[in-house]
């Protein structure tokens, strides 16, 4: 597994990488091109290459404004669904409690039904909470839909903790809860981690109860406010272009920062069979 | 434990509260600084009810409608609020996709959701959202204020009337006009066969792929697209008296007509895909002698920036069929959401909105055409648009064709969008199209 | 449910020190509590109310079925203001008509309405509603409460009511056939009209039992749009597997820039569906269109322009964008797989001298199997309900070739404003989703459920 990579092997990571980011190296072109141009060539890279785009994309909408309340939006719910999830995945497959097929199975069923049937009963729920265009509002909807998917890695991943060491911290003297926080939890951090990253994208990507739920432009996240920049009969692919790039970078980042901690855990800790 | 667990639930409960105080300020502050202030309308509406009966304090009406990227509406709402010191009006921004600013409100009207007073309404709207019982009648209103229904396009003022009651106020109207290059064309052809020539044969010259550019894709501008074909050779959906009568020869001759132009060799081969946007870009590139759209077109084909055509492009009506040349209407109301707290200052905003000043800033800064037939006289409109001078245009306008005012008009628009589109696939032939349309539309009208 | 009831009441009872004494069960069901809550809350409500409103024939934008009745009902708002007009239209039409037949005809309606008003008003709720109703309307002010709008009525007199009025329409129209005035006869068929109207603010039960889904069991758009979805579900989770086993397998690998890597496959993933569905509509474009333009260079298809315009190729464009988007979910899902399966594994085989692709066979895919089912089913849960990709992209076109199920249901339910029908589509999502999951579940048997009870 720990060879050393050669030659072969970095050439054909480069092409891998350049297919699957083929269509985002051309947006970055584009968002790069001046507006007459984005339409009338194939060519690669423009002969006068102009940050225009990011310009108006900046400044015709509150883009900054759209990723801070992304940002919140995503925190909170990625916070709060795994916080929730630990818990339950915790019980179900830790604790002595009846029904655990049926418990996974009613949270699953919740990721069952189309979002698109949900809308309106849920706006009905937000409004009646007065909870429209804040970041509330969008966090208890988005907790909801992504709590099947968390609840079901977190126990796969619970699941394959070996009992003995629960075991051994009970007769420390641990209580359940110590034992889950100590021993579990840290030992399944991939899993939180991979969990935490596939939620919070899902939350940052999410656009139709954001679009209905926040309707007003100070509350509107990142994808809503993308298609906010098209009016009726056009689309300006440039400041969309350059707002792509923009919102992208951060998610970069936090991917950067969180991978590191998807490999630790159970394959670098105490814990070999 | 008993320290990690109240830390845990104490920073969880912090990082809420803090949010919510910054939800709540930043509403607060938003409306002192004015500018898009969306957010803090619950609370001023709150306050402004308590202070109603005190008369000084302002009341306060969203104002909802799709992005709008000219800056006009802004303007019309300054001007407004100049008039009316104690209505403030606050703009809400829909998204600029009709069908889903459409099932926005849908959303919020069902919900009998009293957010927004007043809202822009496609043409096909009125009598959809007045049967839901989505909107307010308006004849109240006009009657109390006396306004003058007759200066408008008569077309305009007929598409959001239902069950004899109206429903929206006429803001700009919209009509199908044919753009051709004056650079190929001399005298731009009178009928469609002419045009079908002319497009195949000047097709190529001064650097163009393409002979017509239409909107062909399976969406709500093919609707638009048919209706002129169809009623340019003497056909109809539906008629006076509410018949379906769109199985006639005439409309199988406009599908045919329409067939031949979509599968000719001097359309673009994607022309299925074709909505306003991919006529604009392939437009202005210079690469077609004709392009049927909407007004809108002529501003972007003298943009310098991206139009490399500038100068090169004029308007007519669009080619007769055997019942003469057809436009198909289109544009936008203004409505009151039935559930308006505030019907009467909703109607003082959309009075003003779709009378002579609010048209006229929105013709002259948004570049929109009125729908007052007077404004077309007034100077500073003519300036402002090589258009709006045109007396062609105004004839075009005044005579354009509605879609069929009905409320179920969504279901007639998708029956006809997937029997229109699958007779210009080639999945079927033109005779069964318009039987199919017949046939289901009947059943969906009796249903 | 009844047991988590009780932990609860016990655990609020219990003071904040106790919570962490709680024993292991109770501690168990406390913990899943919130999660449960939330999803009874927030999904399996509206569920519910969906299975509900399939039942109905229930629209939107009609008024005589914008309510789920089970009963009669009067929609009172529209019937006090045209019982209004309908008084002063039918006492002028007594003054107007000429024969002495036609007067008492008229005579007769204007009994029978006001006979039948005053059985209605002889309810006091409805006597109350109608006194307030009346009120608004002088104020021209709508009703929008619905509880005052609609009263239920008693099925027979409702069905004697509307039958009488459709009489008395007939009656007034045959009058207006019948006179030479002009004006006397517009006034008739007016009047008649306005009962016709009248008769509809009579509202009948609009439940329909199971009526909705034999409708669509026959309509073909609904097979072919259920089709469309399982094509689409089947092809690009298949892919989405194999590409995505391979990303995983790859990134698990140690070398220089692996972060990096890692970061860069996830980019599709991390761009909002709404803004690459319109990134791939720019791409596949058939005029400027980077991608048509390469895969026509290249001879993959038969020109730039089969991508949209062609159902076959509209297909193949919505896949192949889902493909991109979903497959780095997929590795991501995969790789915390494999980081479960312990190193000492192939150390040990790597001793027994086994090769790289039988330590695959052997260690990998078995110890990634529960994983695998995981990240499948969800990813099948998430396709099968495809929406915003073929709305933004093609919007279910050309000829419906793209049309997926929950793309019928959102037309139905927000364009039409059918809320009965769309929920129906919405139930068939459910339905079909709920067997290809219990599928899975089998499939991933004991190992997930299996643990303690006791």
């Amino acid at each position: 597994m720990n060879k050393r990579a050669g030659f072969g092997f970095y050439t054909f990571l480069a092409v891998f990488v350049f297919l699957v980011m083929f269509p985002f190296i051309w947006v970055f072109l584009t968002s790069i091109k001046p507006p007459g141009e984005i339409f009338s060539s194939f060519r690669w890279f423009t002969g006068n290459p102009t940050l225009d785009s990011y310009d108006a994309a900046l400044t015709n909408r509150p883009l900054l404004r759209y990723m801070w309340n992304s940002f919140v939006v995503s925190t909170l719910t990625t916070a709060l669904s795994l916080t929730f999830a630990s818990f339950a995945s915790y019980a179900v497959t830790r604790l002595p409690i009846k029904g655990k097929g049926l418990i996974l199975g009613i949270v699953l069923a919740a990721s069952m039904f189309p979002q698109i049937a949900i809308i309106s009963p849920m706006f009905n729920l937000i409004t009646g909470l007065g909870l429209r265009n804040s970041y509330i509002g969008l966090v208890i909807p988005y907790i909801t839909i992504s709590l099947p998917l968390s609840i079901w890695i977190l126990s796969t991943f619970f699941q394959k903790i070996p009992y003995e060491l629960e075991e051994s911290a009970k007769l420390d003297g641990a209580s359940p809860f110590q034992t889950f926080r100590k021993i579990i939890f840290p030992l399944a951090t991939p899993g939180v981690f991979t969990t935490g990253i596939l939620v919070f994208i899902a939350a940052w990507n999410e656009y139709l109860f954001s679009l209905t739920i926040n309707s007003s432009d100070k509350w509107r996240t990142v994808p809503v406010g993308i298609s906010m920049y098209q009016s009726e009969f056009s689309i300006p692919w440039g400041d969309i272009s350059a707002a792509t790039v923009l919102v992208t970078i951060p998610i970069v980042i936090i991917v950067l920062l969180f991978q590191r901690r998807i490999v630790s855990g159970l394959t670098s800790g105490s814990v070999k069979e | 434990m008993l320290k990690f667990w109240k830390s845990a639930i104490g920073s969880l409960l912090i990082l809420m509260f803090v949010f919510f105080l910054v939800a709540c300020s930043s509403g607060d502050s938003s409306s002192e600084e004015g500018g898009g202030s969306e957010d803090a309308t619950t609370e001023d509406t709150e306050t402004s009810t308590e202070t109603e009966e005190a008369g000084e304090e302002p009341v306060t009406i969203v104002y909802a409608r799709g992005v709008d990227t000219t800056g006009a509406t802004q303007l019309v709402i300054d001007a407004f609020e100049e008039q009316n010191p104690n209505i403030k009006v606050d703009f809400r921004e829909m998204p600029s996709d009709t069908g889903q600013s459409h099932d926005q409100y849908v959303t919020m009207f069902s919900s009998q959701s009293s957010e927004v007073d007043v809202f822009d309404a496609d043409v096909i709207w009125p009598a959809e959202f007045a049967q839901a019982n989505y909107a307010l009648e308006l004849d109240r209103f006009i009657q109390k204020d006396g306004v003058d229904m007759s200066k408008y396009f008569p077309g305009t003022v007929a598409a959001a009337n239902f069950n004899g009651k109206q429903w929206a106020m006429p803001k700009f109207t919209d009509a199908g006009i044919l753009y051709y290059r004056t650079d190929i064309v001399d005298t731009p052809p009178k009928t469609w066969d002419e045009l079908i020539e002319m497009a195949s044969s000047l097709k190529g010259e001064a650097g163009t792929e393409f002979g017509y550019l239409m909107q062909a894709a399976q969406y709500e501008g093919l609707i638009t697209n048919a209706i002129e074909f169809i009623a340019s050779y003497g056909g109809q959906v539906i008629d006076e008296e509410n018949n379906v009568v769109v199985n006639s020869p005439e409309t199988i001759k406009a599908i045919e007509k329409m067939k031949e132009i979509v599968g000719s060799d001097f359309v673009p081969e994607n022309i299925l895909n074709f909505k306003e946007t991919e006529t604009e870009n392939a437009w202005i590139q210079g690469k077609s002698v004709f392009a049927r759209n909407w007004p809108y077109l002529q501003a972007s084909s003298n943009d310098e920036e991206r139009s490399s055509i500038v100068g090169n492009v004029d308007i007519t009506t669009l080619p007769t069929g055997d019942a003469g040349s057809a436009a198909a209407l289109g544009g936008w109301m203004a409505m009151i959401n039935r559930y308006s707290e505030y019907p009467e200052e909703a109607w003082e905003f959309v009075k003003f909105m779709t009378g002579e000043e609010g048209q006229k800033i929105i013709a002259v800064d948004g570049g929109r055409a009125p729908t007052i037939k007077a404004l077309y006289d007034d100077p500073e409109v003519q300036q402002s648009g090589p258009l709006f001078s045109n007396p062609e245009f105004v004839k075009v306008l005044e005579s354009a064709v509605p879609r069929p005012v009905t409320p179920i008009y969504p279901v007639i628009s998708d029956i006809m969008q997937i029997e229109l589109s699958k007779a210009l696939t080639g999945d079927q032939t033109p005779e069964e199209a318009a039987a199919n349309m017949q046939t289901k539309i009947e059943e969906a009208i009796s249903e | 449910m009844k047991n988590q009831m009780d932990s609860k009441e016990k655990s609020v009872k219990a003071s904040k020190k106790s919570f962490f004494q709680l024993n292991e069960k109770q501690l168990g069901y406390a913990f899943v509590l919130p999660s449960l809550l939330l999803v009874f809350i927030v999904t399996l409500w509206p569920v519910a109310q969906s299975f509900y409103n399939s039942m109905f024939d229930y629209r939107l934008n009609d008024p005589t079925r914008s309510q789920r009745m089970l009963g009669s009902n009067i929609d009172l708002e529209n019937y006090v203001d045209n019982y209004f007009y309908l008084e002063g239209q039918l006492d002028n039409l007594e003054n107007t008509v000429q024969s002495e037949e036609a007067t008492k005809t008229v005579t007769d309606i204007d009994e029978g309405v006001e006979n039948y008003h005053s059985q209605l008003l002889s309810n006091d709720t409805i006597k109350q509603k109608v006194a307030k109703v009346d009120e608004l309307l002088m104020n021209y002010k709508p009703v929008t409460d619905n509880e005052l709008k609609y009263n239920k009525l008693d099925n027979d007199f409702a069905e004697d009511y509307r039958e009488a009025l459709g009489t008395y329409q007939q009656q007034l129209a045959e009058l207006s056939q019948a006179t030479d005035d002009e004006v006397l006869s517009k006034s008739l068929i007016q009047t008649s009209e306005l009962l016709g109207s009248m008769q509809k603010n009579i509202l009948e039960s609009n439940f329909v039992g199971f009526k909705n889904y034999v409708k669509y069991f026959k309509d073909q758009r609904m097979w072919k749009s259920l089709w469309n979805t399982t094509f689409f579900t089947a092809i690009s989770i298949a892919f989405e597997l194999v590409l995505g086993l391979g990303i995983a397998l790859l990134i698990n690998r140690a070398f220089k820039g692996r972060g990096l890597v890692r970061a860069s496959v996830l980019i599709p993933w991390a761009i909002p569906t709404a803004v690459s569905a319109m990134m791939w509509g720019f791409l596949y474009d058939g005029q400027s269109g980077i991608v048509g333009y390469y895969l026509e260079m290249f001879n993959l298809i038969p020109g730039a322009s089969w991508l949209l315009s062609t159902s076959n190729g509209a297909m193949f464009s919505v896949i192949l964008a889902d493909i991109w988007k979903t497959t780095p979910y997929m590795a991501l899902l995969l790789l915390a797989g494999l980081q479960t399966i312990p190193n000492s594994l192939y150390e040990a085989s790597n001793v027994d001298g086994a090769n790289k692709f039988q330590q695959f066979l052997n260690i990998t895919l078995p110890l990634l199997k529960s994983s695998m089912l995981v990240a499948l089913l969800f990813r099948t849960l998430d396709a099968f309900r495809v929406f915003d990709l073929i709305y933004v992209l093609t919007g279910g076109g050309p000829a419906n070739g793209t049309e997926s199920i929950s793309i019928y249901a959102y037309e139905t339910l927000f364009s039409q404003q059918n809320f009965g029908a769309g929920s129906v589509l919405s139930v068939i999502v459910f339905l079909c989703v709920a067997l290809i999951s219990f599928i899975y579940v089998k499939l991933i048997g004991s190992d997930l459920f299996a643990g303690r009870t006791k």
